[in-house]
């Protein structure tokens, strides 16, 4: 979700018209046999072939939520606990049961027994201080950076052999969840303790999980092999002991249409980021698409108040009634990208429903920018003291079909007189301009975690400061939430914020972004952890 | 010195000359690209980095000050091409792995593009049916015209997906190799096959043609011992031109296919604006267009009896 990388665009569009082509002119190939619907009785062994859109970049642990590192991070790695993704609440996994004491600053976990990692070591109240202290803390010895999902970490203390506790300076009630977390994934002690660079390396990352690395070739492929002595999974999960499949072949398939090709002719099992395009020919093939939720901050404008024109409330209110984001799913979405009712996804925590303020109002924002001083000029677009309403944006890589997303929002604000500059997502100028209110306005983005602190992770000024903020109220709000110990308060916190950033026009909220995958019909057992990630561990081939 | 070792040392002296003004050229505009690969590397917001943080790490990897384009030449000289910054990996290896593949794919392709060519050519050169001449004419031009990307999507649709003759997913090394070769030979076989057709064209129209008719040589003589002979030499340029466009074709049919080469790993580099990566590349690619031109050159004279004079 954070680094980016240019997809071709137009080499996707071409294919769109040479299927068109195609299909108008084929036979329709062969059917795949649908509804396999008799599941049965897992069966252990076989290959599983999944496509990935993108490489894996590196593989640091607290990077792991770029998604194809994830894909691959996931299968590898267990975590303290685990997150039930329909509950979202949070169950014993390597930590069997945990304290926490009453200000939230005290947490102690009792591990199982009898857990190693894959070289043989084992997975102790050891290496897990070890672990925490590096995501908690950082290494700047070894360049090793703190995890955005870790909140006021002070130390660890090792009881015993199976015994840990972490103090936190300050009430860090996030911290349960945050131990479930993707990026949060055990790994040996020696992992833990190489350098930034040397940890980034997929041969260097040493898990407890059911699976290992076979053999990795380079940005291309990744096979993994079923670990026959795994036996430790979330204690609530129906299957215990090694996974069903004996093998995982994940390879990097950059071209969409070639995901699905390879898919619907039965020359992949399983391929992530299904574009909303092609969600039709995956199902019309008798194959399952899987849109699942990533529950965090929606996909959306972040309008930065730092920038000259943007600093004026009324002209960023202007632009947040003046987009319409209905129109923009229904124009070039699915129902899988539900519309978004707030700055969070429906099925995030705390999530308050804001659609009537959000109500696309095109007369109140031309309003709005009257008030503002903004007059039309000749060619349409309105100027004030000689300066057009221009804004710049960058064409978001991570984020599905941004750059049509984009040139929607900008015919929408075409009509009020606003000018939007897209600019397209080339890896140097992005990364020296980002973070320049003036050149790029505006920024199009999105984060997926499951907890009340992912607010934070994506407006707060030390996380990810996706409007580059100058509002010190904001950061204050986001620093209560995050050091609330109890949950109804944390919620109602979480709320006021939602409120406050839709009130101040930072935010201009489009759509639940989900993560796509299609499924042939012989596979089973698909599953995902909260935030949409594949486990590929109850999988099974019939 | 005789006169064929003076030109020999002549074009080797050109040679390293063009590869140093490569060299140079590319490292300075790579220098002013805006941004630089460990901001784009670092700038990642999950890792919540600092810009002082980030300054420090760039001084870490030592990539900043006035004595590097000293540094970097000397290390080339040397063969040490440096570290991927996207990787960590020495770029000498990352380009190891990469160029056997790639170099099985140009190859392969090329030949084919030749073969094509040839066809092509001689084929409208031969007919006697007007319409299918036209026809055939204007193959070059639409060969040319097809985009490499869509080509090999469209065969991928086709000879993958529909008709299930070839996987691109898993499949033998030759099943690997059949459409990105034949993505990559339809547009260089282009400008070949034109060349050729044209020069067949003009050589048979000059008079020492019926000449040899007159002598009573048969049209399969003349064709191949006389007008093929004579048209060579230009087509031979233009193949030894082509060699650019199959690096930057090989870029796009890497990628599309998903084959580990040379030409995914510009794209990669391209991306995350790896500078070392890019800079040896670049490099590469001029000094296999060097040789290649080279080799060219020095075939003229065995072609060419008149020209063979003209080098001694």
């Amino acid at each position: 979700m954070s680094s980016s990388a240019p997809r071709p665009v137009l080499a996707s569009l071409a294919v769109a018209a040479a299927t068109c082509l195609l299909s108008a002119c084929g036979g329709g190939g062969t059917a795949p046999a649908a509804g396999a619907a008799a599941a049965g009785k897992p069966v252990y062994g076989g290959t599983l072939t999944y496509l990935e859109h993108q490489a894996p970049t590196c593989l640091y642990l607290p990077a792991a939520g770029f998604y194809p590192n994830g894909g691959v991070l996931n299968q590898l790695t267990d975590k303290l606990t685990w997150q039930n993704p329909e509950t979202l609440k949070i169950e014993p996994w390597i930590a069997t049961s945990w304290e926490v004491n009453k200000d939230a600053t005290q947490y102690t976990f009792h591990l199982r027994d009898g857990v190693t990692f894959s070289d043989g070591t084992p997975l102790d109240a050891d290496a897990v201080a070890a672990n925490f202290d590096v995501y908690g803390k950082g290494d700047p010895k070894l360049k090793l950076p703190v995890a955005e999902f870790v909140n006021n970490y002070e130390r660890s203390e090792v009881i015993d052999r199976n015994t840990v506790r972490f103090h936190f300076d300050k009430p860090s009630p996030g911290f349960l969840q945050g131990t479930s977390v993707i990026g949060a994934g055990l790994v040996s002690k020696k992992t833990i303790s190489l350098p930034y660079e040397e940890q980034c390396q997929l041969k260097n990352v040493v898990g407890s999980g059911p699976f290992t690395v076979a053999k990795q070739v380079v940005d291309k492929e990744i096979d993994l092999v079923a670990r026959k002595d795994y036996d430790w999974a979330p204690k609530s999960s129906e299957h215990q002991g090694r996974a069903y499949l004996d093998q995982i072949k994940i390879i990097v398939t950059p071209e969409d249409n070639v995901r699905v090709g390879a898919l619907t002719s039965g020359q992949a099992d399983y391929v992530r980021y299904v574009q909303a395009y092609d969600e039709q020919t995956v199902k019309d093939a008798g194959f399952t698409i899987y849109a699942e939720p990533t529950r965090g901050v929606n996909n959306g404008l972040y309008l930065r108040p730092a920038n000259s024109i943007l600093k004026d409330v009324k002209v960023r209110r202007a632009l947040q009634k003046g987009t319409n984001a209905k129109e923009v799913v229904d124009t070039l979405f699915t129902p899988s990208y539900p519309v978004a009712t707030s700055v969070l996804s429906h099925l995030a925590q705390g999530y308050v429903d804001l659609s009537k303020e959000l109500a696309y109002d095109p007369e109140a924002a031309a309003k709005l920018l009257d008030e503002a001083g903004w007059v039309k000029g000749a060619d349409g677009v309105r100027e004030k003291d000689g300066a057009e309403l221009r804004l710049g944006v960058f064409v978001s890589g991570p984020q599905p079909l941004s750059k049509q997303t984009l040139e929607l929002v900008g015919q929408q604000w075409a009509k009020l007189g606003v000018k939007l500059e897209i600019r397209p997502a080339d890896a140097g100028t992005q990364a020296v301009d980002i973070k320049n209110a003036e050149k790029t306005a505006i920024a199009h983005s999105m984060v997926g975690r499951a907890d009340q602190d992912v607010i934070k992770s994506h407006f707060h000024t030390k996380n990810r400061d996706v409007i580059l903020s100058n509002d010190a109220k904001l950061d204050r709000l986001l620093e209560e939430e995050s050091a609330l110990p109890d949950e109804a308060a944390r919620n109602a916190k979480v709320a006021e914020i939602q409120r406050y950033v839709v009130d101040q026009a930072y935010a201009i909220p489009l759509f639940e972004e989900p993560q796509v995958y299609g499924v042939a019909p012989n596979v089973h057992g698909v599953a995902f952890e909260a935030v949409a990630r594949p486990s590929f561990y109850s999988v099974w081939k019939s | 010195m005789s006169g064929s070792a003076r030109y020999l040392l002549s074009r080797a002296g050109q040679a390293v000359l063009v590869l140093w003004a490569a060299f140079t050229a590319g490292y300075v505009l790579l220098q002013l690209l805006p941004g630089d690969a460990i901001l784009i590397k670092f700038q990642n917001p999950e890792l919540g980095l600092s810009p002082e943080q980030i300054a420090e790490i760039r001084s870490y990897y030592g990539t900043d000050g006035p004595g590097a384009y000293l540094h970097t030449l000397l290390g080339f000289l040397r063969g040490d091409f440096g570290y991927s910054i996207d990787t960590g990996t020495p770029v000498a290896e990352r380009l190891a792995e990469g160029l056997p593949a790639t170099a099985k794919l140009a190859g392969t392709a090329f030949a084919l593009a030749v073969l094509i060519a040839v066809a092509v050519a001689f084929a409208s050169c031969h007919t006697r049916l007007s319409r299918l001449r036209g026809a055939l004419q204007a193959v070059p031009s639409l060969f040319v015209s097809v985009p490499a990307f869509w080509l090999g999507i469209v065969l991928i649709q086709v000879f993958s997906f529909r008709l299930r003759l070839v996987p691109v997913i898993g499949g033998s090394e030759v099943q690997q190799l059949l459409l990105p070769v034949l993505t990559l030979a339809v547009p260089i076989s282009a400008p070949i096959a034109q060349i050729l057709a044209r020069s067949l064209d003009q050589v048979r129209a000059q008079p020492f043609v019926p000449v040899v008719a007159a002598k009573g040589a048969s049209p399969g003589w003349i064709l191949w011992r006389h007008v093929a002979r004579n048209a060579l030499p230009p087509t031979l340029t233009v193949a030894g031109l082509t060699f650019g466009e199959l690096i930057a074709g090989s870029v796009v049919t890497e990628t599309v296919f998903g084959r580990n080469g040379v030409g995914r790993l510009t794209e990669q580099a391209v991306n995350a604006q790896d500078t070392p990566v890019l800079l040896a590349v670049v490099v590469l690619a001029a000094t296999v267009f060097v040789l290649v031109n080279l080799v060219v050159d020095l075939l003229y004279p065995v072609l060419d009896p008149r020209l063979r004079r003209a080098v001694a």
